[in-house]
């Protein structure tokens, strides 16, 4: 089985905080999924205590073409620990928290600068780490720093969109810029505005962050 | 709203859509000519309910053959059900795991009498990991009490087969279903090749009287418990038939045994662990077990590994399978698998390695050595009141009023829904949590052999529930309590049901005609008078109420949102309250005794001093802060100096 084969699984982890829009983005990466024709598409997502400040995340498991051997198929909603190969994390703390164990030397990190600190650190009872640190952590994994970026989506979503919210649709689009899913920018657009209310501004951002990645990644 | 064309009878035969596993159990009873659903809320059940409210407000064509309930509780609802099939309809019931404790007082019965000439199923939505739920109790064992067949779905599409199967046997077999789902199948989400809509043949059904059927106690309660083992010895027989259980063949003289989604774990550590070989039997039918079925899958082997979540339940009926049919396989499963918390691939391999002596992939071991290391440093999240939240601000004031329950000294009874969040830190208070209404009800019991003050709290939904009789029985016995009762107008931990009699129901009448004399309403954002309340309602004898009456902050906010961009929209002047912090002198009162999210220690820019500051985009302007800054340093403000103003929009007034 190699990478490049059709039948080979994309596994994703979108991690945040509720109310950040995890569920939301998870939700369309596997409609997209759909939309473009792969045929295994299995994830699970958190219900219940969104919304309440809690640590949120969520796993997609993609596949283009169901394998001949169907012991090489996704069964299970979760991924394995250390099969990540994209995690998008819209808050970096949580990254640590409920990516760190579905990481390893082939994972891409895409993660949101902008902290939500803990109430206990907000109380000066636990301390944040810099960072600085948590980079240092993730380039940890593969030792290639070129797998971990950081980028300014909250700020990004502020300063143009007016809408912080919108800060899940550009991380979308800065993960599109890492290359690993093959989504087209035609169909990624057709589900948006099957799916999601304000279409135009999550299409906006979805372009802002593909651009923003793209400078920063070089062209894919 | 538009409508959601998976759900419509548009949609047709042999399509594929993504659903969720609740959704696609929706749209099988949707083919499955299901006529009535009641239930009381609960995670990983709850959005069943809603996404059938939001079907027939979309299709209001569908209204007068399909009706939804939110019950009062959960044995309400089960018996709403039972009614409803006693008149030939097709009933769901869905609940969350520990519904099953209130339902099954009526389950009981219902299942001795059976749910002809219609059909019952309950969805149990059961909670390894305790994701969203007080524990992980093991509720399976309740089929083997009933002798309610049960089946669980491993993926989307077979919720979605299977509970149409479901509703056939139970109309076939006269006896309730007991579909068991978990918060992972409920919530993962694959592709689902759907089948064509079908309707009720009819609005309503027909009740037709039998005493012998209906009325499970003597003389009948014997004669019912003989047909109940008819029913449910003939539904054994006929497992292999159903086609739910499945056996995956391999050569190998180790085969496992699994279901739902702990299937899914295995199948994917045994491949990742190269043994394809291993011969899988994945159950859909958890009970009754077919000796036959499961004996012609074991005779061969040397070793069955039991593969389930919890308590060993499958592992038990297994055990007892092979000592009738002396086979000689080793069955593992409860002492290599832990009986707490929820699996995962990674946990299941590690196990099945262990077992067959191979090795966990290196992969997976060198990332678990790394988020090891540095696993200690990650400060923890607790899930937390929300910014603006009443129920925060209500606990923040009772600390103030008793002095931190020291000065008198007070005892605080907690119970279930937001206010479960009050445990966590900063807070701390709650001194325990039983169940819905356990809180009060073992207020009632200290009152009487302590002289310590108490404050039991309960919110509006908890109260319907199951909070009337015991409040009933605290005034009865005259128990000295400080009843808090949470009037959100929501059912807020769930995802925003409407509790029950929203509108119709009020507490305030209804809890005076009761017989409580001593009733006081509070806005708990009006800080002073709130504490004062407490004060003096502990100061009284008996049962004393004060109703706390603030609507649940993310709908108020989700109200002020919606009126905002409505005004955008029409490029209307709005104004709204926003605070800030000015020459913060970093005494820590706001984050000891509130610890809101929206308030974040940062560093001023200008003098390099640790100061606290206000989330713009995160505050709710519920304005408790200001109230408690003992040095006024917390300001409302139209202007703010750090963030664009345009973001500073919450609490709009029309200018």
């Amino acid at each position: 089985m190699s990478d490049n084969d059709d039948t080979r699984i994309i596994n994703v982890v979108i991690v945040g905080t509720a109310g950040q829009g995890v569920i939301t983005l998870k939700r369309l990466v596997e409609f997209i999924a759909a939309e473009s024709g792969y045929e295994g598409v299995f994830g699970s997502e958190m219900h219940g205590l969104a919304q309440r400040e809690g640590a949120i995340s969520s796993h997609c498991r993609l596949q283009r073409k169901e394998s001949p051997n169907f012991r090489e198929n996704i069964f299970s909603p979760i991924i394995c620990y250390g099969d990540a190969d994209l995690v998008i994390g819209f808050e970096p703390i949580e990254v640590l928290r409920n990516a760190g164990q579905f990481a390893s030397d082939k994972t891409t990190f895409v993660v949101n600068d902008r902290t939500i600190p803990p109430i206990m650190v907000t109380a000066g009872k636990e301390t944040y780490p810099g960072l600085d640190e948590i980079k240092a952590i993730l380039v940890g994994y593969s030792g290639d720093a070129r797998k971990v970026r950081f980028i300014n989506a909250t700020e990004l979503a502020i300063a143009k969109l007016d809408d912080a919210q919108k800060m899940n649709m550009v991380m979308f689009g800065f993960a599109l810029a890492t290359g690993i899913f093959d989504f087209t920018m035609e169909t990624c657009e057709k589900v948006i505005r099957r799916e999601l209310r304000d279409a135009d501004v999550n299409i906006t951002a979805l372009k802002l962050g593909l651009e923003g990645g793209k400078a920063l990644l070089g062209s894919r | 709203m538009a409508i959601d064309a998976r759900f419509s009878p548009q949609a047709r035969k042999g399509e594929r859509y993504l659903f969720l596993g609740n959704e696609a159990l929706i749209r099988g009873c949707l083919e499955a000519c299901v006529g009535f659903i009641a239930q009381y809320p609960g995670t990983p059940t709850s959005d069943i309910g809603e996404t059938f409210k939001d079907i027939l407000e979309q299709q209001p064509e569908l209204q007068e053959y399909i009706v939804h309930h939110w019950s009062v509780n959960e044995a309400v609802a089960t018996s709403s059900c039972a009614g409803a099939a006693w008149a030939g309809i097709r009933a769901l019931n869905p609940m969350k795991h520990v519904g099953m404790n209130v339902a099954s007082d009526a389950l009981h019965s219902i299942t001795l009498a059976g749910p002809n000439p219609g059909a019952l199923v309950l969805v149990v939505g059961s909670d390894p990991g305790s994701l969203g739920s007080h524990h992980e109790q093991n509720e399976r064992f309740f089929t083997w009490m009933h002798h309610t067949p049960m089946i669980e779905p491993h993926s989307p599409q077979e919720c979605h087969d299977w509970i149409k199967l479901a509703f056939d046997l139970s109309e076939r077999y006269d006896l309730p279903v007991y579909f068991r789902t978990s918060t992972r199948s409920a919530h993962s989400r694959g592709k689902v090749e759907i089948g064509d809509f079908k309707l009720p043949p009819r609005p309503k059904g027909e009740f037709a009287r039998s005493t012998s059927k209906y009325c499970s106690l003597p003389p009948y309660a014997i004669n019912n418990h003989v047909r109940l083992y008819e029913r449910i010895n003939a539904f054994t027989r006929d497992v292999p038939s159903f086609g739910l259980n499945k056996a995956f063949p391999g050569d190998a003289k180790t085969g496992l045994i699994s279901y739902g989604i702990p299937f899914g774990y295995s199948m994917e550590a045994l491949h990742q662990l190269g043994l394809d070989d291993v011969p899988v039997l994945k159950l859909g039918i958890t009970y009754p077990l077919n000796e036959d079925e499961i004996v012609s899958f074991m005779k061969d082997l040397d070793q069955v590994i039991v593969v389930e979540e919890l308590e060993p339940f499958l592992e038990v009926d297994i055990r007892s399978i092979a000592q009738k049919h002396r086979i000689t396989a080793s069955i593992v499963g409860g002492e290599v698998f832990p009986r707490f918390n929820e699996f995962s691939t990674g946990l299941v391999a590690s196990c099945i390695a262990k077992l067959t002596g191979r090795t966990p992939s290196a992969r997976v071991q060198r990332s678990q050595d790394t988020f090891n290391s540095y696993k200690a440093r990650i400060p923890s999240r607790y899930p937390t009141f929300c910014p603006g939240c009443p129920e925060r601000a209500m606990g923040m004031a009772i600390k103030k009023a008793t002095k931190d329950l020291t000065d008198p000294k007070t005892i605080i009874a907690g119970d279930i829904g937001c206010y479960v969040m009050l445990i966590n830190p900063p807070l701390k208070m709650s001194d325990f949590i039983i169940c819905m209404s356990g809180g009060l009800s073992a207020a009632i019991g200290l009152s009487k052999k302590t002289d310590d003050k108490i404050i039991a709290l309960i919110g509006d939904s908890t109260l319907m529930h199951t909070g009337l009789p015991v409040l009933a029985d605290a005034i009865a016995n005259d128990a000295n309590v400080l009843l808090i009762v949470f009037d959100n107008r929501w059912v807020a931990m769930t995802g925003h049901q409407p509790p029950v009699g929203k509108g119709k129901i009020s507490f305030e009448p209804l809890i005076s005609s009761m017989g409580v004399k001593w009733i006081k309403t509070v806005d708990p954002f009006e800080v002073e008078k709130t504490v004062r309340a407490i004060q003096d309602g502990l100061k009284q004898e008996g049962l004393k109420v004060i109703l706390c009456q603030r609507e649940c902050a993310l709908m108020a906010k989700r109200g002020y949102d919606a009126e905002r961009r409505k005004l955008k929209s029409r490029n209307e002047q709005y104004a709204y309250d926003a605070y800030q912090v000015y020459n913060c002198v970093l005494c820590e009162k706001c984050t000891e005794m509130l610890s809101c999210p929206a308030m974040r220690r940062t560093t001023d820019d200008v003098t390099g001093m640790t100061v606290m500051r206000i989330d713009e985009d995160r505050c709710s302007s519920c304005s408790v802060c200001k109230q408690i800054c003992p040095h006024n340093r917390i300001k409302r403000t139209a202007f703010n100096p750090h963030l664009d103003t345009r973001l500073q929009l919450r609490r709009i007034e029309k200018q």
